[in-house]
């Protein structure tokens, strides 16, 4: 999932540098960060950095990339220096260099070795009650939890949903703070947003309430910072272990009683001396979607049964008729926003996916993409296997799609027909004297990735973000 | 000396394009940069929402939609 | 009419990246290590290389979170897994297979109160790793030295690929990816060869360069010399083979000298081969050469070699020859011609013509590349790599 890593990353990334210089100083941070927020090539610049004593003279660094990747390699450099982990120093002989910073240094080079001192990494629990708390049953809780959260949201729609009341009210009033529901005339209504939210694939939803929690923990008195190292230290458990409380800060504690409301966290009672990790907290730093598949395979199977990897529910035809083997009201309300619905059997509904129906779903908000990727996360096994096989018989080429192509396609031409101006706020640089000094930030915006749109003729180029090709500008003064 | 404005770059067909412009006639409050060419332009950030939904009203009404039903 | 038309919007189905399996075969040749401690102007005891080796696991554990790494030791008489290893517990699955399991608790790790505080995973591989090699010393008997210099490369080789095989297959039946009734049918005609290992082959290739699929490579850190392997020639060369056809690169880190079926392997497998001149800098050659995985290779310049050694080693005696001569039926090598003309591997007659006779006018004996074609049968037969026999 494309958008998965965006969020966290535009949510980090708007940080000031002195949050950084504090979230490094834990290993588990920066293991994190570097883990989920770079792309390949900036790992690898990182790792061949990290162990070198003396800055590294940028030409190197650069002439290691081939010359058809500049763009790659530009844009790694670019991410690493917004997470300030990559800075520009000067050898000793004056010479442009690299050098990976060093609070995330020392502390990528002590999550890798190990260090004394620090719990970064969790204190496992070491009274051994193995056996009172399974794998299955973390799932379950967690399915239970999570699945009790979409259902708040959903099942206020109007749609008749029964919804459990173990919701705390810290979550209900996180929705809210999120705007992913309102309340009027005191009944709860999902938003635009909140419909967004809940096509999302699991691993992207729990990203979303833990930014919101983030944001909103500086109001109820607690340090941002600290919260969120506390975040990432969660995700660097291992599943099915109970770890020490009595380590934890009184803000940590806080925050680990609120995550356990959203199956983020186990614990059997707020006084236990341990809790456990679920499946949502350990795979929160995988890249890997799949990896939340058993995750999001019992939240969406038929009565959270199954626990196999990859199983889904919907099987749809080209020629747009979908059938889904379930019967979670959840999941019934979900398909309901982008299908009209026309037949529901004990275990199975049947509909029709129409351009009406993917109109009313874009105007509340939904975007194809959501809708495709979660008829394709939620594919049964049989679709998976039939096109798999198709595939790998005719064209190379192309990705095997799990979805009918046709569908595909026909439902994001429905969108793109509401869709007629594709829109990207940013800046417009203009009132360049000469092309020469258009040319140059021109080509620099391009290689770090930000050019939208130039004009050679009139001299004006547009660009998503503009710091660092105003900073390149400065310096060329 | 170069100028960096802020602003939503537009893509679109030269016929919405025109639109746009028609629009922007009436009190010159949507365009920061009409870019010259037939499918982009630069509009303030703040008039994006009200620019959509008043050209999906336009679109709705002008443009014809072939019948379907909902039904099989 | 429509610039923005549906194309372009594509591109947002961005998939995740396949995690990469790396399998280390480690040389842990105990007279190796000896003679490079001694030797080496710079020298690099085993223990720190292990302590380097280990970062190095960790670095590619640390780049995503499915990434998996296994450790093979090719010792001096045998070949180890070093991780991850058959927990004692062993319950053979109904295939009579061992699960071999990263499980921590194996030793009985009770003693948490002092560990040091590290991500679990990392921990569970060096605690294994560490303790396997522990034991694999201890196991290590004097006659077990005394008899072999040379180091169980080919098996390890063998483990290693048989352990990306299973994995691979794992991955793909928990992903959805190809099952193995599809993959048997696009084998197509090409089943010639039956084995499991090159049916995977055709899956591997047709996903290559998609996301699909585990990707993996292996890492050859060696330190014994060169001599000690042609006696594994044919072995090695077909696990080599089958990497070739697995698309799975195989590198090289050699910490001293060279070794000719070694580069041989790096260069057919278009993995990196690189001899350490300095080998106390063992790490940071990791980091830097060996740490990306195919994905960044495709942007990064690689270090390779220009001049690899293309010896083979005859199959009678098992030397390393310039010249031989070579079956036209199976293409066998051999350093001199077979007695009576009989292929030692396919046992086909070979018509040696007058070869061996006393010459009459050629004054040098100098031995000659010689293919000769035996009857009919030479050109029907066309083989694309030696299938040597024992």
């Amino acid at each position: 999932m494309a958008a998965a890593p965006s969020r966290p990353f535009d949510y980090l990334e708007s940080l000031p540098g002195t949050v950084f210089f504090k979230l490094y100083q834990q290993p588990s941070t920066a293991l994190a960060i570097f883990r989920r927020m770079l792309p390949d090539l900036a790992k690898c610049f990182v790792m061949a950095l990290l162990y070198l004593k003396d800055p590294i003279p940028a030409v190197d660094l650069e002439i290691w990339v081939k010359s058809e990747s500049l763009k790659e390699r530009d844009s790694a450099l670019s991410i690493l220096g917004r997470l300030h982990i990559l800075s520009n120093t000067t050898t000793a002989d004056n010479v442009r260099a690299y050098m990976v910073t060093n609070p995330f240094a020392a502390s990528l080079r002590q999550a890798l070795t190990g260090a004394e001192q620090t719990q970064s990494f969790g204190v496992l629990s070491r009274t051994s009650d193995e056996g009172s708390t399974s794998i299955g049953s973390l799932d379950e809780y967690a399915r239970r939890q999570w699945e009790g959260v979409l259902g708040y949201m959903v099942g206020t729609s109007g749609l008749g949903i029964q919804r459990d009341a173990n919701l705390s009210k810290g979550v209900k009033q996180l929705l809210q703070a999120g705007h992913l529901v309102e309340i009027r005339d005191r009944r709860v209504e999902i938003t635009q947003d909140g419909f967004a939210f809940v096509l999302q694939d699991v691993g992207t939803q729990v990203w979303h309430i833990l930014i919101l929690y983030v944001e909103s923990a500086e109001a109820i008195g607690m340090d941002s910072v600290e919260v969120l190292s506390f975040i990432f230290l969660l995700s660097s458990l291992e599943l099915g272990k109970s770890y020490e409380k009595r380590h934890l800060t009184s803000n940590q504690l806080r925050t680990l009683t609120d995550l356990a409301d959203f199956g983020i966290v186990y614990q059997s009672s707020p006084e236990a001396g341990q809790f456990y990790p679920t499946r949502l907290a350990t795979t929160l730093t995988s890249d890997s979607s799949a990896l939340s598949n058993p995750i999001s395979g019992t939240l969406s199977g038929p009565g959270g049964g199954s626990n196999q990897p990859g199983s889904g529910f919907i099987i749809i035809e080209t020629n747009y008729r979908l059938y889904a083997y379930t019967s979670s009201p959840l999941q019934i309300s979900l398909i309901a926003l982008f299908t009209t619905l026309k037949y529901r059997f004990p275990n199975l509904v049947t509909g029709k996916i129409t351009r009406q129906s993917i109109r009313r779903a874009i105007e509340m908000g939904i975007t194809a993409d959501q809708i495709i990727s979660y008829l394709a996360t939620h594919a049964h096994p049989q679709m998976r296997k039939h096109n798999v096989s198709r595939s790998t018989s005719n064209q190379t080429g192309i990705p095997p799609s799990v979805l009918p192509p046709t569908v595909v396609d026909q439902i994001r031409l429905w969108q793109l027909e509401r869709d007629r101006v594709k829109a990207t706020a940013g800046f417009l640089f203009k009132d360049f004297v000469s092309l020469a000094e258009y040319e140059a930030p021109c080509r620099y915006a391009e290689e770090i990735g930000v050019l939208i749109w130039k004009s050679d003729r009139k001299r004006m180029f547009f660009v998503t973000r503009h710091e660092q090709v105003a900073a390149f500008l400065r310096n060329r003064k | 000396m170069p100028r960096a404005v802020r602003g939503v770059l537009i893509e679109c067909d030269p016929s919405v394009k025109a639109i746009i412009l028609k629009y922007d006639e009436e009190r010159h409050d949507y365009i920061v940069e009409d870019l010259d060419d037939d499918r982009h332009l630069v509009i303030k950030e703040s008039q994006l929402q009200n620019l959509k939904l008043r050209l999906g009203r336009e679109l709705d009404e002008k443009v014809m939609q072939p019948e379907e039903s909902e039904s099989e | 009419m429509n610039a923005v038309d549906a194309t372009e919007h594509y591109e947002t189905s961005a998939h995740d990246p396949a995690p990469s399996l790396l399998t280390v075969i480690l040389d842990t040749n105990p007279h190796a290590w000896a003679l490079l401690e001694q030797t080496s102007r710079s020298p690099l005891p085993f223990s720190t290389a292990l302590a380097n080796i280990l970062v190095f696991l960790n670095a590619h554990l640390a780049c995503n979170y499915a990434n998996e790494v296994a450790v093979v030791a090719s010792h001096s008489h045998k070949a180890a897994w070093l991780y991850p290893t058959a927990s004692p517990s062993a319950r053979p699955d109904p295939d009579g297979d061992v699960s071999m399991t990263a499980d921590g608790s194996i030793n009985g790790q009770k003693d948490a109160g002092r560990q040091v505080n590290k991500y679990r995973p990392f921990r569970i591989v060096e605690e294994q790793v560490t303790s396997n090699v522990r034991q694999l010393m201890d196991l290590t008997s004097r006659t077990d030295m005394d008899n072999n210099s040379s180091t169980m490369m080919a098996g390890a080789l063998t483990l290693a690929l048989s352990h990306i095989n299973r994995r691979t297959i794992a991955w793909a039946d928990a992903h959805g990816g190809g099952d193995t009734s599809s993959v048997s049918r696009s084998g197509g005609p090409d089943t010639s060869t039956t084995s499991l290992l090159t049916r995977r082959s055709t899956t591997t290739a047709a996903n290559d360069g998609t996301a699909e699929g585990l990707q993996s490579r292996i890492l050859i850190i060696s330190v014994s010399s060169a001599t000690g392997s042609a006696h594994q020639y044919i072995p090695l060369m077909n696990g080599i083979f089958a990497c070739q056809r697995l698309r799975i690169p195989i590198d090289v880190c050699k910490l001293s000298g060279d070794a000719v079926f070694l580069q041989q392997a790096s260069d057919a497998t278009k993995g990196i081969y690189m001899s350490l001149s300095e080998p106390r800098g063992l790490l940071q050659y990791l980091m830097m050469a060996f740490l990306p995985d195919q994905r960044s290779r495709k942007h990064l310049v690689l270090p390779t070699r220009v001049d690899v050694d293309f010896r083979a080693a005859c199959f009678c005696h098992r030397r390393v020859v310039d010249v031989g001569f070579v079956c036209s039926i199976c293409l066998s090598i051999f350093c001199e011609p077979p007695e009576n003309g009989d292929c030692l591997t396919c046992g086909t007659h070979l018509d040696m013509g007058d070869y061996g006779a006393k010459p009459a006018l050629v004054a040098r004996k100098k031995k000659k590349k010689k293919v000769r074609a035996n009857g009919t049968g030479a050109s029907a037969t066309p083989t694309p790599t030696p299938t040597p026999g024992p």
